[in-house]
C-alpha cells in the first residue's frame, strides 16, 4: 500500500511530481509519481550516494536498457528515464498486481493450472530477454508482479558484464541464494539456462510457498543449491518431472524456455482464467486502491532525544556483559536487487499466522508495541539486533539502522550500500570492522583491516581507531566476535581474498584495544581447507577474563574454546558433539561461574576449566532442551513436549515446570527471554509470556520473529524474523 | 485510450480521458446520460462525469443530480460536484474502476454466472431498502445504471425516470430510458414509487442472467426463477418486497454470524468472473497511464502595455 512521502523526499524528478512512496530498499526508493497530464507512474530511483559510484550508475543504466528490451507485455513499460541525473530515475507504468511472494503469502500456494500459466508466460518473458542477449540473473518471486494479463518481470538489477570489483569480490552473494543457479553459486557464467533453473525455483515456490533449496544461512543455502537435491514435496505430480529437468545441475540438460513453455501450458484461455479467486481479488483490490492515493508528505521528525540521553551513572558490570553478547557474522545483504516494488506499510504488516488456540490463555493474539520492516525479503538474514543504549541497531537492506527501542522510530540509518555490516557492541558504542582505503591498487594482500566506532546517537563513523596492513580487510570471512571492556575481538585473515577460504591464507584471532588501537595479542587459528566456506566462529562473548567462543572445525565439528582475555592463551577447549552449527549461532548463556549449553541435553560447564558441573542426562535422561537463558542463579530452557523449565544454576536441579499444558508446542530454537516477572518463549507463531511466580502462561503475542533479545533499558523484548523487527513487553 | 494528439473535450474544469460506456452498446443497454472519465487540471483528481443527453431537460437533470448529493447507504456513488447554475450541466464524483453491467456481459462473453447475479441482486436490494426507508425512489435502475466495481455494485443514474419526463407525461417514448427496465406505471406517466424500483431491479437481474430484460421463466437460473418474474408483475401490488428478494437470493439460513451484511457475505473473492476482474484492472491501468492536455491557462500579460499619451 502506498505510504506518504517523507520530509526529505524530492518534490519532483524530471517531469514527474512525486505523490507517494511505494517502498524503499538498499539501493533506492520507488515512488508513485504524476506527470503534468495526470499520468501516474512508478518511479524508481537510485540513492544519490550510491549513484556516486560509477559502477552502480552503470548498473542502473543497464537496468533501464533491460526494462526497455522486455517492453510492456512482459515487463513494466518504460515511460521515461534519466540514468545521468544526480538521483538516477526510471519511470514505468504503474503495474497493478502483487509481487509473487506477496501473492503466495496472502492467497496461499497457487493451484497447478495457475503455476502452469505463470510458468508459460515467464518462459515467454525470458525468451524475449534472451532473444536480445540479456540474461535476467535475479529471477525471484519478489521480482515478478502478477497482473490479470500475465506476469511482469521487474528489477534487472544485475545484468551481466559489469566490472564492479565489489560485486566480483562478494560474487557468490550477488543475486538471491534461494533462487540462484548452481553455476551462479559457484561464480561461473550464468546464462539463459541459469534463468531456466531460477524459473523452476520460482515455480516450486508458487506451487508450495517454499523455495526448492529452503532458506537460511547463505553459505548453507549455496551449498544446497550446488550439491543438494531440490525439495519438491507438495509440488503437483504432473509438474515434478518438468521441474526436475529444469533444476538439473548441468545447464546443458535443462530445457529451453520455448520447450518448457510447451510442456507447461497449451496456451488456451486468458491468463486471468487460470488464477485463483483470492489472487484475482487482490489484483482487483490493488487496481482500486491506487485511486485512493492522495499526495501527502510527512513532517520532519522531531530531534533525537532517547539516544542523546546520558548513560545511566551506574551500570552493573553484569549488565554490560549481558548486553555485549551480540556476535554478528557477516550478514550478506541481498546484493543489487535490493529495491522493493510495492510493500505494505510498516504499520500494517502482513498479519502473521495465528497460532492454534489454547484455552489456557486469558489474553491472546496481542499485537506488538511496534513493528518495523527491516528487510526486503524473508530470505535475507539480518544479523542479530544489537542493544546499544536506548536503541536497537540492526543491519537492513539500507545499511545499519538505529531504532529507538521504546517507540520503534528510526533515529538514523547509515543509508550506504555497503554490505556486509560486521558490527558488535558493548551496549554503549558500536564497533565496525571494515576494509581500509587501498593505497596501492590491486595489492595482493588486499586493503588493510580497520576498526571504527560508530556514534550511537547518529550512526556516523569516526576515523578508524585501528588499522592493520598485514591483515586483509576484504576477506569475506573476517569476523568481529564481540567487544567488551574496551577491547574488540576479531578473526581476520592474511593473504589474497577469494570467495572461499584458501589454504594459502593464514588466519588469526586478535584482541584490539578500542582506546589506543593497539593489538593486545594475536593468536593463530588452524588453517582452513581450500574451498571451505565455514566461518570460524558461531558465537562468542566475554565473561570476566574469559573469551568464550564456539568454533567450527574444518570437518564441521564444533569446539568450545575459551581464551584468556589478557593473553589470548587457550584456557581450555573441548568438543561439543552432535549439534548443528545453524542452531548455535545465537548468544551464549553464561554467568560468572558457568557456561550453560542446551540444544539436546542441558549442561553447565565451569568457566575456569571446562569441567562438567551438572548435566540433565543424569536427572532427566532422554529429555531434549532448547537454548538456555540464565538470570539470577536460575537457568531457563524449553524442554521438548513440556514447556519452560527452571533449573538451579549451581545444582542442575529442576525447580519448577511450566503449568497449563500449553508447553507442548514450545519452540526449541530460540532461547527464552527473561524479564523481571515473566519469561518470554516462542510457540509456533506466537510469543508467550509465562508468569514466573504462577508458572503459567498469561499472554500471547503474534510474532513472525524467530530470534528474541531482551532490551532491559527500554523494557522490551525484541523479536527479529521474517522481514520484521518488533518489540513486545519485557515485564 | 490515451489519445494525446486528439483535441480533448472539456467538461467544466475537467478534461475527458475516455467515455465510460462503449459507444456501440445495443439499444436498451445505453445509459440515460453521457458518462466520462475525466481529469482535473492539476492532474491529481480523476472523476466520473455525467452530462445529460441532448434531449433531456437540463433543469430536471440537475435537480436529480443535486438530490443525489444526499444519498446514503451502501453501494452508491453520490454526486460530489455540480456545474454552477447557468453553466452547461454536468455532475461528477471521484473515479473508481467500474464497468457498466452491459460492458461486463460483453467482456465476459455472455450472461453472468448465477453467483454474480445473486450477489448483485442482494446488494442492490440492500441499497434500495435504505433508500426506500427514507421515502425516496431511485427511478432509474436499468442495466447500464448498475456499475460493477471490485468490491460490489454501484447504483447510479438516480432519478433518470423523473428527469426524462415530468410526472403525468407518458414516458414510453422518453429518450434514454430503457423500455425493458421501465415499470409500466412509470411508462404511463405515473409518479415513480418504490415498487417501481423492484420492477426495474428484476429486469436488471434478468438482463444479467439472460442477456435481456424480459426472459422466459426457464431461461432464468434456479434461484431467480420464481422471484424475478414476480418483480416483473405489471401490477405493483403483486411485486415482492425487497426483503423477499434478499431472502430468495442470499445464502440460505440466517444472516451471517459476523457483522457482515448478507450482500457482503456474497461479495467475497470470486464473486466477479475472472474476465471482468481483468477488465477492471485493464481500465484502471489505462486511466492511470492516460495523459491529458490540461486546458490552456489564461495567460497574464507579460508586459504592461504603455498607455498612449503617457
Amino acid at each position: 500500500m502506498p505510504l506518504p512521502l517523507t520530509h526529505d523526499d524530492p518534490v519532483a524528478l524530471g517531469p514527474y511530481r512525486l505523490i507517494a512512496r511505494l517502498g524503499s530498499g538498499g539501493m533506492g526508493t520507488v515512488y508513485a509519481a504524476r506527470s503534468a497530464g495526470g499520468r501516474t507512474v512508478a518511479l524508481k530511483t537510485m540513492h544519490a550516494a550510491i549513484a556516486a559510484d560509477q559502477a552502480a550508475r552503470t548498473r542502473f543504466r543497464l537496468e533501464v536498457d533491460a526494462a526497455r528490451v522486455i517492453g510492456g507485455e512482459f515487463g513494466a513499460r518504460v515511460m521515461d528515464a534519466d540514468p545521468l541525473a544526480p538521483t538516477p530515475w526510471l519511470a514505468t507504468e504503474y503495474v497493478l498486481g502483487p509481487p509473487l511472494d506477496e501473492a503466495v503469502e496472502a492467497s496461499g500456494p497457487l493451484p497447478e493450472e495457475a503455476v502452469r500459466a505463470l510458468g508459460a508466460s515467464l518462459c515467454a518473458a525470458l525468451g524475449r530477454l534472451h532473444g536480445s542477449e540479456v540474461v535476467h540473473r535475479d529471477l525471484k518471486p519478489s521480482n515478478i508482479l502478477v497482473t490479470a494479463y500475465g506476469p511482469k518481470l521487474i528489477d534487472f538489477g544485475i545484468a551481466r558484464a559489469i566490472g564492479d570489483d565489489r560485486l566480483t569480490r562478494v560474487g557468490a552473494a550477488v543475486g538471491t541464494p534461494a533462487f540462484m543457479s548452481p553455476e551462479q553459486a559457484t561464480g561461473q557464467d550464468h546464462d539463459a539456462a541459469g534463468d531456466v533453473f531460477a524459473l523452476a525455483g520460482v515455480l516450486v515456490f508458487a506451487a508450495t510457498g517454499r523455495a526448492p533449496f529452503g532458506h537460511g544461512q547463505t553459505q548453507d543455502l549455496l551449498y544446497r543449491v550446488r550439491y543438494g537435491d531440490p525439495d519438491l514435496s507438495g509440488v503437483p505430480t504432473g509438474l515434478v518431472p518438468i521441474l526436475v529437468q529444469c533444476l538439473d545441475k548441468n545447464p546443458f540438460r535443462r530445457p529451453t524456455t520455448a520447450a518448457l513453455a510447451a510442456r507447461l501450458h497449451d496456451g488456451t484461455g486468458h491468463f486471468a482464467d487460470h488464477l485463483p479467486d483470492a489472487l484475482l481479488a487482490e489484483i482487483a483490490r490493488r487496481a482500486t486502491e491506487v485511486w485512493h492515493i492522495t499526495p501527502q508528505r510527512l513532517p520532519a521528525p522531531s530531534p533525537l532525544n532517547a539516544s542523546d540521553a546520558p548513560p545511566p551513572a551506574v551500570m552493573s558490570r553484569r549488565r554490560l556483559l549481558l548486553a555485549g553478547s551480540g556476535l554478528t557474522v557477516a550478514a550478506v545483504a541481498a546484493g543489487a536487487g535490493a529495491w522493493v516494488w510495492s510493500r505494505r506499510p510498516t504499520s500494517a504488516p502482513t498479519p502473521p499466522l495465528v497460532g492454534p488456540s489454547n484455552s489456557v490463555l486469558p489474553t491472546k493474539d496481542l499485537d506488538s508495541i511496534w513493528q518495523r520492516q527491516i528487510s526486503d525479503s524473508a530470505y535475507d538474514h539480518p544479523a542479530e539486533p544489537l542493544v546499544v543504549r536506548g536503541l536497537v541497531s540492526v543491519s537492513t537492506g539500507s545499511g545499519l539502522a538505529g531504532i529507538d527501542a521504546t517507540t520503534g522510530d528510526v533515529r538514523w540509518t547509515t543509508g550506504k550500500y555497503e554490505p556486509p555490516w560486521i558490527v558488535a557492541t558493548d551496549g554503549e558504542r558500536i564497533v565496525r570492522l571494515a576494509e581500509g582505503a587501498d593505497e596501492e591498487e590491486d595489492k595482493a594482500g588486499g586493503p588493510p583491516l580497520t576498526l571504527v566506532t560508530l556514534d550511537p546517537a547518529t550512526g556516523n563513523a569516526a576515523e578508524p581507531f585501528a588499522g592493520f596492513t598485514d591483515l586483509n580487510g576484504a576477506m569475506l570471512y573476517d569476523q568481529l566476535l564481540c567487544t567488551a571492556d574496551g577491547v574488540a575481538y576479531v578473526a581476520a585473515g592474511r593473504g589474497k581474498s577469494d570467495v572461499y577460504f584458501r589454504a594459502s591464507q593464514s588466519w588469526f584471532l586478535l584482541a584490539v584495544d578500542i582506546g589506543s588501537g593497539k593489538r593486545l595479542w594475536t593468536v593463530p587459528l588452524p588453517s582452513r581447507e581450500d574451498g571451505s566456506e565455514r566461518l570460524y566462529f558461531l558465537t562468542a562473548r566475554v565473561v570476566g577474563r574469559h573469551l568464550v567462543a564456539l568454533r567450527e572445525t574444518n570437518e564441521g565439528k564444533i569446539r568450545i574454546v575459551v581464551h584468556d582475555t589478557g593473553t589470548g592463551a587457550v584456557r581450555w577447549e573441548k568438543p561439543l558433539d552432535g549439534l548443528s552449527p545453524d542452531r548455535l549461532r545465537q548468544p551464549l548463556a553464561a554467568d560468572t561461574r558457568n557456561l550453560y549449553l542446551g540444544t539436546g541435553r542441558l549442561q553447565a560447564l565451569r568457566l575456569s576449566d571446562g569441567s562438567r558441573v551438572w548435566d540433565s542426562s543424569t536427572g532427566r535422561p532422554d529429555r531434549t532442551y532448547g537454548l538456555p537463558a540464565v538470570k539470577d542463579g536460575v537457568v531457563y530452557a524449553v524442554e521438548k513436549g513440556l514447556g519452560l523449565v527452571a533449573v538451579d544454576a549451581d545444582s542442575g536441579r529442576v525447580t519448577w515446570e511450566e503449568k497449563g499444558g500449553g508447553g507442548a508446542k514450545a519452540d526449541l530454537t530460540a532461547a527464552p527471554v527473561i524479564g523481571t516477572d515473566h519469561a518470554y518463549s516462542r510457540r509456533s507463531s506466537d510469543l508467550w509470556a509465562i508468569d514466573l511466580s504462577s508458572r503459567t502462561p498469561t499472554r500471547s503475542y503474534r510474532t513472525t520473529g524467530d530470534r528474541f533479545v531482551a532490551h532491559e533499558k527500554a523494557e522490551v523484548t525484541l523479536a527479529l524474523g521474517g522481514k520484521f523487527l518488533a518489540a513486545f513487553p519485557l515485564e | 485510450m490515451t489519445g494525446r494528439m486528439r483535441k480533448q473535450r472539456q467538461i467544466g474544469p475537467y478534461t475527458v480521458v475516455t467515455r465510460l460506456d462503449s459507444r456501440n452498446t445495443a439499444p436498451g443497454a445505453a445509459p440515460p446520460e453521457h458518462r466520462f472519465i475525466a481529469r482535473s487540471p492539476d492532474g491529481d483528481r480523476t472523476v466520473l462525469v455525467s452530462t445529460p443527453l441532448a434531449t433531456t431537460d437540463t433543469q430536471r437533470f440537475m435537480a436529480e443530480a443535486e438530490a443525489a448529493r444526499y444519498l446514503v447507504g451502501p453501494w452508491i456513488l453520490p454526486t460530489a460536484e455540480l456545474a454552477a447554475p447557468g453553466d452547461r450541466p454536468w455532475h461528477a464524483r471521484p473515479y473508481r474502476p467500474a464497468l457498466p453491467l452491459p460492458t461486463a456481459l460483453s467482456v465476459y462473453g455472455g450472461t453472468l454466472p448465477e453467483r454474480t447475479v445473486r450477489a448483485l441482486g442482494v446488494a442492490l436490494a440492500e441499497t434500495l431498502a435504505v433508500l426506500h426507508g427514507q421515502q425516496l425512489t431511485h427511478a432509474g435502475i436499468c442495466p447500464a445504471a448498475v456499475l460493477l466495481a471490485a468490491d460490489g455494485p454501484r447504483r447510479t443514474c438516480y432519478g433518470a425516470v423523473r428527469a426524462a419526463a415530468p410526472d403525468g407525461t407518458p414516458r414510453h417514448e422518453a429518450p434514454g430510458l430503457d423500455a425493458g427496465s421501465l415499470p409500466p406505471e412509470q411508462a404511463a406517466g405515473g409518479r415513480p414509487r418504490p415498487m417501481g424500483d423492484v420492477y426495474a431491479l428484476g429486469a436488471t437481474l434478468a438482463y444479467a442472467a439472460t442477456g435481456h430484460t424480459a426472459p422466459a421463466r426457464e431461461e432464468l437460473p434456479p434461484t431467480l426463477r420464481s422471484i424475478v418474474p414476480r418483480c416483473l408483475a405489471r401490477d405493483p401490488a403483486y411485486r415482492p418486497q425487497l426483503i423477499e428478494l434478499i431472502d430468495a437470493l442470499a445464502d440460505q439460513g440466517a444472516a451471517p454470524a459476523d457483522s457482515r451484511t448478507r450482500a457482503e457475505a456474497l461479495l467475497v473473492p470470486g464473486w466477479l468472473p475472472a474476465p471482468v476482474v481483468a477488465a477492471l484492472a485493464h481500465q484502471s491501468a489505462a486511466v492511470l497511464s492516460a495523459e491529458v492536455q490540461p486546458p490552456p491557462q489564461p495567460r497574464a500579460a507579460a508586459f504592461a502595455v504603455p498607455q498612449p499619451g503617457h
